[in-house]
C-alpha cells in the first residue's frame, strides 16, 4: 500500500504520552547502558544499545513505518539467535572457561582483598560479660593482656531480622596488667554476636589492626597484595614495569602480573620473565586462534573431534535415508485407494510423531537397559541374548539409528502423502496402460517426482539431525566415552552435544572457549547447508 | 458527484530504476461522465485508477477530486468506491455486513445505514440474499454485491477496475448492460478499467488509450476522446490498431503523390492505392503506412471498390453472419471481412477492394495523416 | 482408482494389511510397554506385557500422593509431576501466545508492505533459524545472569527468562503465516482502506478473522516445540520445582536411582494429553509442518 495511507503515530491526542513512553525507554536503558560498560560488559551494552536505538528510531520516524511491525519479532531473533552467535563465536577466540571465568578487573579486586597474619600475630580472645547485656573483649598474646570498653553487640538474629548489614567499625583497646576479673561468656556469645565481630577492626596501642581470625582469635591481617601504581624499575635489569597493573605480595615482596597469555597472574623474575606458578582464579583473555589449533593439532581433542564429526554426518544421513524410506513407502501403501481402514492405520502409523519426543526417548532409555528394559528381557527369554545397549559403542549406535527411526518416519510420512497427492493420477493410467506394476510405479513414477520437492526438506531434516542434541543427551548423554579424549566425548556423541558437554560437563574444567570453537565450526557447517538449501529453494520455484 | 483532473502524472514504482510506468497523464474528466481507461496489460491502467483510489501514490504530478487537491488524501477521505476485478468481498461476513462495514466505519448511525443497504440491493436485486455468505452466491451476484458494497457509501466516483473480466461471455455482456443502465441511474462519475475494447467502446462517454511506456516516449496517454473519434480518426497507429475488431490491416509502402485531400501511396506489394488523407506536411517519398479496418473492404467490382490489394488465402472462417478471410499480402498478415459463404480456398489468390475514404494512413513514426472522408459503405 | 484391477489384487491387499498389522505392533509396542509398566508392581521389570498385580501406586505417585506400602512405610511422590506438567503448560502457552503475535505481525509486513532489506531479512531469517541454541548456552546463560541484574523476573532460574528465550525462534512460523496471508487477496485489504478502514483495522477486522485456522496451526506447533525443548530449559532453569516436564523427566534416570515404573506412570500422564491434541489437530497441522521442515 502507498504512502498515503500510512497514518503516523506521532500525530494524533496520545503524542505526548508517546514521547514520554520513549523518553522513559531511552533513560532507563541508557543507565542500562551505562552500567553494563561500566562493569566490562561491552556485548550486552553494544546490544542493548542497538535494540533501543534501532526501536526508537523505528517507532518514530514515519519513512520505517512497515518496519514496526516487524520490529518486535526482529528484536527477538537479534536477541536471542544472532547475538548468543556472535557472542559464541568471540567466546571461541578467549579461554573463557571454569577456572578462568572472571574479567581482569574482578580478579584484580579478588587479590587485592586477600589478607595474610601479619605482624602484631594472633591473640586469644575471650568475651567477658560487663553486665546489661554489655560485653568486654579481651585479647591475650603471652603476658600481654588488651581490653576494649564495654560494648553492646548486635546480635545475628537481630542482624536478619532487621535485614542488616554492619559497616565495618574501629575499637580502641588499651593494654591492663591483669586479666579484669569479669566473668567469661559462654563460646554462645560468640557465635550468636560472629557477624558483628567480624565487623570489628581492633586497633592496639602500638597500632596494628586485629580482625577476627578464628572463634577464639584475632590476629594482626594486612591486605596481601598492593597494587603499584607507578611505574618501577626492575634493578636487576632496568626493565621497566609499568604502572597499574603489577600487584606486590607484601609478605614476600615478590612482584606479581597479569599474564595476558594465559589468563593468570603470574610472579616476575629480575628480568620481568614470568617464573612463578599460576595464581588462581584466572581471568579471561583473548587467546586468538589457540582453541582453533588445539582441534587441529592437540591428539587429545582431534581425535575425538574427527570421529565424532564423522559419526554425526553418518548418523544424519542415516536417519534421513532410513526415515524416508519407511515414510514414503508407508506414504504410498495408506494412500492405496483399494486398501479398507485407511484412516485408522493413517492415526496409529504417526503416533509415534505425536507423542513428545522427549517422552518417547526416555521411555527407550528404559526399554534398552541393559538389566532392567524390557527389550533384554524379551530378547533373553527368545534367543537367549542381552546385547550390550549402552556400553558397546556399534550397539548403541544401531540403538539410536532404531530409536531415531522410530521417531522420525512419520514424519517424512506426512511430508510424502502431501506431496503424493500433487502427482496427476492419470500419470498412473498411463503407465498402467504401459502396464506397469505397482513396484514399478513407485520406482520409476513415485520416487523421481517426489524426489524433487523433498530434496529442500530433507537437507532441513539432515541439518536437523545433524544438530539432534535431545536424543543423544536423553538416550546415551554420548556414551560410551572415547578413550584417549581429553575432553568429556562419547562414541555416540553427535557434535553438538560434545560441545555441550565440554561447555557443560567437565566438572571444573568447563571449556567454555573451546566449546564455543567447536560450535563456531558447526556454525559454519550448518550455514552452508543453509545457503545451499536457500538456492536450491529458490531455485525450484523459479523452475 | 466531482470531475476528476490529472496534471502531469507520473508513476515511478522503483526510484532506482528510472522505469516510469505511466509518464506524463493529463486527463480532465467532467462530473457524470463514464470514463474507461483501456490498453493492452502491463500498460498502466490499472495502476492509474489505484492511484486516483489512493491505493498506489502519486510520484509527481497532480491529483484533484472535486476541485481538492488529493495527492495525500488517504483512499477513504477522497469519497470514492472500488469495485475491484477479484470483488474483494469479505469471505467471513454476509451480505449485508458487507456492504455496511465501511458505513459502521464511519459511525454513521444504524437507520441510515440500514436505509442505504436496503436501498443498494434493491436496485441490485440483492435483497432476498443479504444474509448470504459471498462463497455461496453465483458470479454474477459477487459482481452486484461488490458493486452495492460502492453505492451505499454514495462516493462521488466510481472506479471499476477489471469488474467483468472473471465472468464467462453470456453473463459479462449481461452484467454490462446492468452497468451501463445503472450509469444512467446515479448518473455519477465512474471511471472504469477493462482490456475489453468492446466493452470501452460500448459502455464510454470518453476513452482514454493507454499503452506499454516506452522508455523515450513523452507519455504512454495514446488519446482521449469519444469511442466513435477513436474509431474514425484514431490518433496514431496504435489507437487505431487497437480500437476495432478485428484488428485493423497494416501496409507499409511510400507516398507518391502528395495533397490536402487525396494522397497516392506505392505498397510495397506493387499495390498503388488512392486514399482520402491529407498530407500536405509530408514530403513525396516518406515511407508510410496504410491502414485499412477489415470491415471496410469490400469485393472486386463493388462500386466502393476504388483501389486493389492483392493476396493469397491462407484461411476462411464462415461465421454464418458473415466470413472472415485470412490473407498474406506480401508476409503481412490481412483479414478481409466478407459476405457469408463467401468462396475462397486456400492458397487461391484474391483481390480485394479497398475504398479511398475508408483508408487510414500513417507517418513512419506512426502519427496519422487527417483523413478527409468518412466513409459509409452503402 | 476406479480402474479395473487384476484378480491378484485380492491376495496383494491381504499382504498388504498383514505387513502393516506386523509393522503397526513393531511401532505401538514401546507405547503399550510403557502403559503396561505404569500400572506393574515395583520398579523393576519383569518382562510382562500385561501386567499381573496391576497397581496404581505410580500413578498415586505421579499425581503427588503418598503410597504406604504393605510394611506400613510411607513412599512420598518423589517428584512434582503436576507442578512440572503446569510449568510446562504455563511456558509453553505463554511463549507460544506471544510467539503467535510476533509472527504474525511480522509475517503481515512482509506480505502486505514493501520496505527496504524485505527479501534479505527473510532469507536471513530462514538460514539463522538452523543454528541450533545449544550451541549459544554459553551466551544465553551470560545474557540472563545480565538480564537478572536489571530484571529480576527476566533473570536466570525464572520462567519469564525462559520464555523470553523462547520469542527468538519464530522465523519459520512467519514463514508459514505469510505464506497464508499471501493467499489471502490483498485487494480485501484495499476494499477496507477505501470502505475507511486504517492499515490497523483493516488487519485486525479483515485478515486477522480470516487467518484463524493458520494461527492456530503456528499456536500448536509452537506449543508442542517448548513443551519438548530441553538444552534451554535444562540450563536456565535449575530449582526442581521450576522444571519443566521435558527437563524434569530425566530426573528418573539417575543412574543408581532407576524409578522405571514411576517414571511410566508420569510419562503416560503427561505425553497422553499432548498426543491427544496432536492426533486432533493433525490433519491442519500437516501444511505447517511441510512449509517448516525442521522436525525429525
Amino acid at each position: 500500500m502507498g504512502v498515503s495511507t500510512t497514518s503516523g503515530l506521532m500525530q494524533g491526542k496520545y503524542a505526548w504520552l508517546k514521547l514520554l513512553l520513549i523518553t522513559a525507554i531511552v533513560a532507563l536503558n541508557g543507565y542500562a547502558i551505562i552500567m553494563m560498560y561500566a562493569s566490562g560488559e561491552y556485548a550486552f551494552a553494544l546490544l542493548n544499545l542497538v535494540i533501543v536505538a534501532s526501536g526508537v528510531y523505528v517507532f518514530t520516524s514515519k519513512r520505517a513505518y512497515a518496519h514496526r511491525y516487524i520490529y518486535p519479532g526482529m528484536a527477538g531473533m537479534v536477541m536471542f539467535i544472532i547475538f548468543p552467535l556472535l557472542y559464541t563465536v568471540g567466546i571461541a577466540f578467549t579461554n573463557y572457561s571454569g577456572t578462568n571465568l572472571l574479567t581482569l578487573e574482578r580478579v584484580e579486586r579478588m587479590h587485592l582483598a586477600r589478607t595474610y597474619t601479619a605482624q602484631g600475630g594472633t591473640f586469644d580472645f575471650a568475651m567477658l560479660e560487663s553486665g546489661e547485656g554489655k560485653y568486654v573483649l579481651q585479647l591475650v598474646q603471652d603476658d600481654k593482656v588488651l581490653v576494649s570498653s564495654p560494648l553492646s553487640p548486635i546480635s545475628n538474629s537481630e542482624l536478619s531480622a532487621r535485614k542488616q548489614t554492619l559497616e565495618s567499625s574501629e575499637v580502641k583497646l588499651s593494654h591492663v596488667e591483669q586479666k579484669p576479673e569479669l566473668e567469661v561468656a559462654q563460646i554462645r556469645a560468640i557465635t550468636q554476636n560472629r557477624q558483628f565481630l567480624n565487623s570489628l577492626v581492633l586497633v592496639t596501642p602500638e597500632g596494628d589492626e586485629l580482625v577476627m581470625s578464628g572463634l577464639r582469635k584475632f590476629a594482626a591481617q594486612a591486605p596481601l597484595f598492593t597494587k603499584l601504581d607507578k611505574d618501577r624499575v626492575l634493578q636487576d635489569s632496568g626493565v621497566v614495569i609499568p604502572g597499574g597493573s603489577a600487584l606486590r605480595n607484601n609478605q614476600t615482596g615478590e612482584l606479581m602480573m597479569p599474564n595476558m597469555e594465559t589468563g593468570f597472574y603470574q610472579y616476575i623474575d629480575g628480568n620481568a620473565e614470568f617464573v612463578g606458578n599460576r595464581v588462581t582464579p584466572g581471568f579471561t583473555v583473548n587467546i586468538g586462534w589457540k582453541n582453533f589449533e588445539r582441534v587441529v593439532k592437540d591428539d587429545g581433542i582431534k581425535k575425538p573431534f574427527v570421529q565424532i564429526f564423522i559419526w554425526t554426518v553418518i548418523f544424519a544421513g542415516c536417519s534421513v535415508a532410513f526415515t524416508l524410506a519407511i515414510g514414503m513407502v508407508l506414504a504410498c501403501v495408506i494412500q492405496w485407494e483399494e486398501l479398507k481402514g485407511r484412516a485408522i492405520y493413517r492415526v496409529l502409523l504417526i503416533l509415534p510423531y505425536a507423542v513428545p519426543a522427549f517422552i518417547s526417548i526416555l521411555v527407550f532409555k528404559g526399554l534398552f537397559n541393559q538389566n532392567f528394559g524390557e527389550i533384554n528381557a524379551l530378547l533373553n527369554a527368545w534367543f537367549g541374548i542381552k546385547p550390550d545397549w549402552f556400553t558397546d559403542p556399534t550397539l548403541a549406535k544401531t540403538m539410536i539409528l532404531i530409536v531415531n527411526t522410530w521417531l522420525g518416519y512419520p514424519y517424512m510420512m506426512i511430508l510424502c502423502m502431501g506431496l503424493l497427492k500433487s502427482i496427476p493420477e492419470d500419470l498412473y493410467e498411463a503407465s498402467a496402460m504401459d502396464g506397469a506394476g505397482p513396484i514399478k510405479n513407485f520406482f520409476n513414477i513415485t520416487v523421481p517426482l517426489l524426489m524433487k520437492p523433498l530434496t529442500p526438506l530433507l537437507i532441513a531434516s539432515f541439518a536437523f539431525n545433524f544438530n539432534n542434541f535431545v536424543l543423544i543427551q536423553l538416550l546415551t548423554s554420548g556414551g560410551p566415552d572415547i578413550i584417549g579424549a581429553t575432553t568429556p566425548a562419547g562414541t555416540t556423541d553427535l557434535l553438538v552435544s560434545y560441545t555441550y558437554r565440554i561447555a557443560f560437563e567437565g566438572s571444573g574444567t568447563q571449556d567454555f572457549g573451546l566449546a564455543s570453537a567447536i560450535a563456531t565450526m558447526i556454525f559454519l557447517v550448518v550455514g552452508a547447508i543453509a545457503l545451499f538449501n536457500l538456492r536450491l529453494t529458490n531455485a525450484n520455484k523459479s523452475v | 458527484m466531482a470531475e476528476v483532473i490529472l496534471n502531469n502524472v507520473r508513476k515511478n514504482y522503483d526510484p532506482a530504476i528510472h522505469q516510469d510506468t505511466l509518464r506524463d497523464i493529463n486527463l480532465n474528466i467532467a462530473n457524470g461522465e463514464f470514463i474507461v481507461f483501456v490498453g493492452p496489460s502491463g500498460c498502466g491502467k490499472s495502476t492509474l485508477l489505484r492511484m486516483i483510489a489512493g491505493l498506489e501514490d502519486i510520484t509527481s504530478g497532480e491529483l484533484k477530486i472535486g476541485g481538492n487537491y488529493m495527492n495525500d488524501v488517504p483512499p477513504v477521505d477522497r469519497n470514492v468506491g472500488m469495485v475491484f476485478q477479484s470483488y474483494a468481498l469479505y469471505p467471513h461476513m454476509d451480505l449485508r455486513e458487507n456492504m455496511n462495514f465501511g458505513l459502521k466505519l464511519k459511525k454513521l448511525d444504524k437507520k441510515t445505514i440500514d436505509e442505504r443497504v436496503d436501498h443498494a440491493s434493491d436496485i441490485l436485486g440483492l435483497t432476498p440474499l443479504l444474509d448470504r455468505k459471498p462463497k455461496e452466491l453465483s458470479g454474477g451476484q459477487r459482481q452486484r454485491v461488490a458493486i452495492g458494497r460502492c453505492i451505499v457509501q454514495q462516493p462521488s466516483v466510481f472506479l471499476f477496475d477489471e469488474p467483468l473480466s472473471n465472468l464467462d461471455a453470456a453473463l459479462r455482456v449481461k452484467m454490462r448492460i446492468e452497468i451501463a443502465k445503472l450509469h444512467k441511474e446515479l448518473n455519477s462519475t465512474i471511471i472504469y478499467v477493462t482490456h475489453d475494447q468492446v466493452e470501452a467502446m460500448t459502455l464510454a462517454d470518453k476513452i482514454v488509450v493507454l499503452s506499454p511506456l516506452n522508455p523515450d516516449a513523452p507519455t504512454n496517454l495514446e488519446q482521449f476522446g469519444e469511442p466513435l473519434e477513436l474509431y474514425h480518426n484514431p490518433a496514431n497507429k496504435f489507437v487505431a490498431g487497437f480500437i476495432g475488431s478485428p484488428k485493423m490491416n497494416f501496409l507499409a509502402g511510400e507516398l507518391v503523390e502528395k495533397g490536402d485531400k487525396t494522397s497516392r501511396i506505392r505498397l510495397y506489394t506493387g499495390d498503388e492505392i488512392v486514399a482520402a488523407v491529407d498530407t500536405s506536411s509530408a514530403q513525396v517519398g516518406d515511407k508510410v503506412e496504410l491502414g485499412c479496418r477489415p470491415e471496410h473492404l469490400v469485393e472486386v467490382g463493388h462500386a466502393h471498390a476504388d483501389c486493389q490489394i492483392t493476396g493469397t488465402v491462407q484461411v476462411t472462417e464462415h461465421l454464418g453472419s458473415e466470413s472472415y478471410v485470412y490473407m498474406d499480402v506480401d508476409g503481412n498478415d490481412f483479414t478481409f471481412k466478407a459476405r457469408p459463404e463467401f468462396p475462397a480456398e486456400a492458397g487461391q489468390e484474391l483481390k480485394v477492394g479497398l475504398p479511398t475514404d475508408a483508408c487510414y494512413l500513417f507517418d513512419k513514426d506512426g502519427v496519422a495523416f487527417p483523413r478527409t472522408a468518412k466513409y459509409n459503405k452503402d | 482408482m476406479p480402474m479395473v484391477q487384476p484378480k491378484s489384487l485380492k491376495y496383494r491387499k491381504l499382504g498388504t494389511h498383514i505387513a502393516i498389522c506386523a509393522f503397526l505392533c513393531l511401532i505401538i509396542f514401546p507405547l503399550l510397554m510403557v502403559i503396561a509398566i505404569s500400572f506393574r508392581t515395583g520398579n523393576f521389570s519383569v518382562g510382562d506385557i500385561i501386567p499381573r498385580n496391576p497397581t496404581l501406586d505410580h500413578w498415586r505417585l505421579a499425581l503427588g500422593i503418598s503410597v504406604e506400602n504393605a510394611d506400613g512405610s510411607i513412599t512420598p511422590p518423589p517428584f512434582p509431576v503436576l507442578t512440572w506438567l503446569w510449568n510446562s503448560i504455563k511456558v509453553a502457552g505463554i511463549s507460544a501466545v506471544l510467539i503467535v503475535v510476533l509472527s504474525t505481525t511480522s509475517a503481515y509486513a512482509f506480505a502486505r508492505m514493501k520496505f527496504k532489506g524485505k527479501s534479505t531479512i527473510l532469507s536471513g531469517m530462514l538460514i539463522f533459524q538452523m543454528f541450533p541454541s545449544v550451541l549459544a548456552l554459553v551466551a544465553f546463560y551470560a545474557f540472563f545472569n545480565m538480564i537478572g541484574d536489571f530484571i529480576p523476573w527476566l533473570g536466570l532460574n525464572t520462567h519469564g527468562g525462559l520464555i523470553l528465550a523462547y520469542l527468538g525462534g519464530i522465523a519459520l512460523h512467519v514463514w508459514t503465516i505469510k505464506g497464508y496471508f499471501e493467499t489471502i487477496d490483498p485487494a480485501l485489504e484495499e476494499s477496507a482502506a477505501i470502505d475507511g478502514a486504517t492499515p490497523w483495522q483493516a488487519f485486525r477486522l479483515i485478515l486477522l478473522p480470516l487467518s484463524v485456522p493458520i494461527l492456530a496451526v503456528v499456536f500448536i506447533l509452537a506449543f508442542i516445540g517448548i513443551i519438548t525443548e530441553v538444552p534451554m530449559a535444562s540450563v536456565l532453569v535449575q530449582d526442581i520445582d521450576k522444571m519443566t516436564l521435558a527437563v524434569g523427566s530425566q530426573q528418573y534416570f539417575y543412574p543408581q536411582n532407576l524409578l522405571w515404573g514411576d517414571f511410566a506412570a508420569a510419562a503416560v500422564l503427561s505425553g497422553f494429553p499432548i498426543t491427544i491434541v496432536f492426533l486432533l489437530a493433525q490433519r491442519w497441522l500437516v501444511g505447517g509442518l511441510t512449509a517448516g521442515g525442521v522436525k525429525g
